[in-house]
């Protein structure tokens, strides 16, 4: 664990959107409350405790009255951040402990240096092989079919673990509720004009996450969503 | 046949406006012309079936009622897809609707918890966009 400065990361928000993590969900937020101080749990209608986890931890819970899905919790969360006075830099973490906080802090010095407007973490910049071989291959596929993906050279779409700065996440709107907006924001930078990089980053392929893992299959979905959002009305 | 290339096409259409059009007046009164010029189709059918047949053997089909079943198979496709747009643009306001009462709760629930300093009330709307209200007095 590297010793970070908690004072230097006050315009520093995490957004973790929650659902059913109780098990792992307060060590997780204690973890990175250690690195940033400004944390916000956005629990899209769990029904494990999962609230409760977050209200013993001194992170921001936002709590949706119904579940809405991952990309709906992303917004609220980055919704919320962006109205705390002094907010400057946005961070998405996933709530089962997959990232590593140093990862995190890593991102968020790149993005403080000027050099980038968005930091991504990539699974697949040097240690792939941690990397279940299926989950690579569809992974990689979801890249190359996407055009803003390919564009920015991008080698990992999928990865919830991002920094965005203020500018950038003033003009990000989420709308895609499921998991499809983890496509959704490659898009969005794609057509955008912003600086975007990607770093490399660990994902701990634990028993846990795995278990909460997305089924490949929810691939499908996520493609019929994205051939037909913003249509008509 | 003729009625196949007809349904590949009108397949096709619908197909194209479900992915491609934006722009929702032009939408929502080709539906709503579509609806009524179909229903009159069907008054008319169910009133002279004979022409219905002479129109289905000059499109290649055997029997009028065929020619029906196909037209409902082509509708269907549409109402469904209508219905999903629909369905979508409800769920996005209700996406909006949700976040704006979480925030507001997480509001008061952070500040009881001492998480946000008391401040002046403003109203979070589902966007992101902050519109203040009044001031209020911080010792409540």
């Amino acid at each position: 664990m590297t010793t970070v400065d908690g004072r230097r990361n006050e315009d520093v928000w995490v957004v973790i959107p929650v659902f059913n993590e109780a098990p792992v969900l307060e060590s997780v937020v204690r973890q990175v409350l250690t690195v940033f101080p400004n944390v916000v749990c956005v629990d899209d209608g769990s029904v494990d405790g999962s609230a409760e986890a977050v209200l013993r931890t001194g992170a921001h819970l936002v709590r949706h009255p119904v579940n809405l899905g991952q990309g709906a919790a992303l917004q609220t969360g980055l919704t919320y951040a962006k109205a705390q006075p002094g907010a400057q830099y946005f961070v998405t973490y996933d709530a089962d402990g997959q990232h590593r906080i140093e990862d995190a802090a890593a991102m968020v010095d790149l993005a403080r240096s000027g050099a980038a407007d968005v930091v991504l973490g990539t699974r697949f910049a040097d240690q792939a092989d941690s990397v279940p071989l299926l989950k690579r291959l569809v992974l990689r596929l979801a890249v190359l079919l996407s055009p803003a993906g390919r564009k920015l050279h991008l080698t990992d779409a999928h990865n919830g673990l991002r920094v965005f700065t203020r500018p950038v996440a003033d003009n990000l709107q989420i709308t895609m509720n499921g998991m499809a907006h983890a496509s959704e924001i490659i898009s969005y930078l794609g057509r955008s004009k912003w600086r975007v990089r990607e770093i490399p980053v660990s994902i701990r392929y634990t028993e846990y996450s795995r278990s909460k893992g997305q089924s490949l299959l929810n691939g499908v979905n996520i493609l019929f969503d994205l051939s037909v959002r913003n249509r008509g009305g | 046949m003729l009625i196949q290339f007809v349904l590949v096409l009108a397949v096709l259409t619908i197909l194209y406006v479900f992915v491609r059009s934006s722009h929702a007046i032009y939408v929502q009164a080709s539906k709503r012309i579509a609806l009524v010029l179909f229903a009159i189709a069907n008054v008319y059918a169910v009133m002279r079936p004979d022409d219905l047949t002479a129109i289905a053997h000059l499109l290649g089909v055997g029997r009028g009622t065929d020619l029906v079943l196909y037209a409902l198979v082509v509708a269907f496709m549409a109402g469904m897809f209508s219905m999903y747009q629909r369905f979508r643009v409800v769920d996005r306001r209700y996406t909006e609707l949700a976040r704006t009462v979480a925030i507001r709760e997480a509001e008061v629930v952070n500040r009881e918890r001492g998480l946000l300093p008391p401040r002046s009330v403003s109203v979070a709307s589902g966007d992101g966009d902050r519109v203040p209200v009044a001031s209020e007095d911080p010792a409540r």
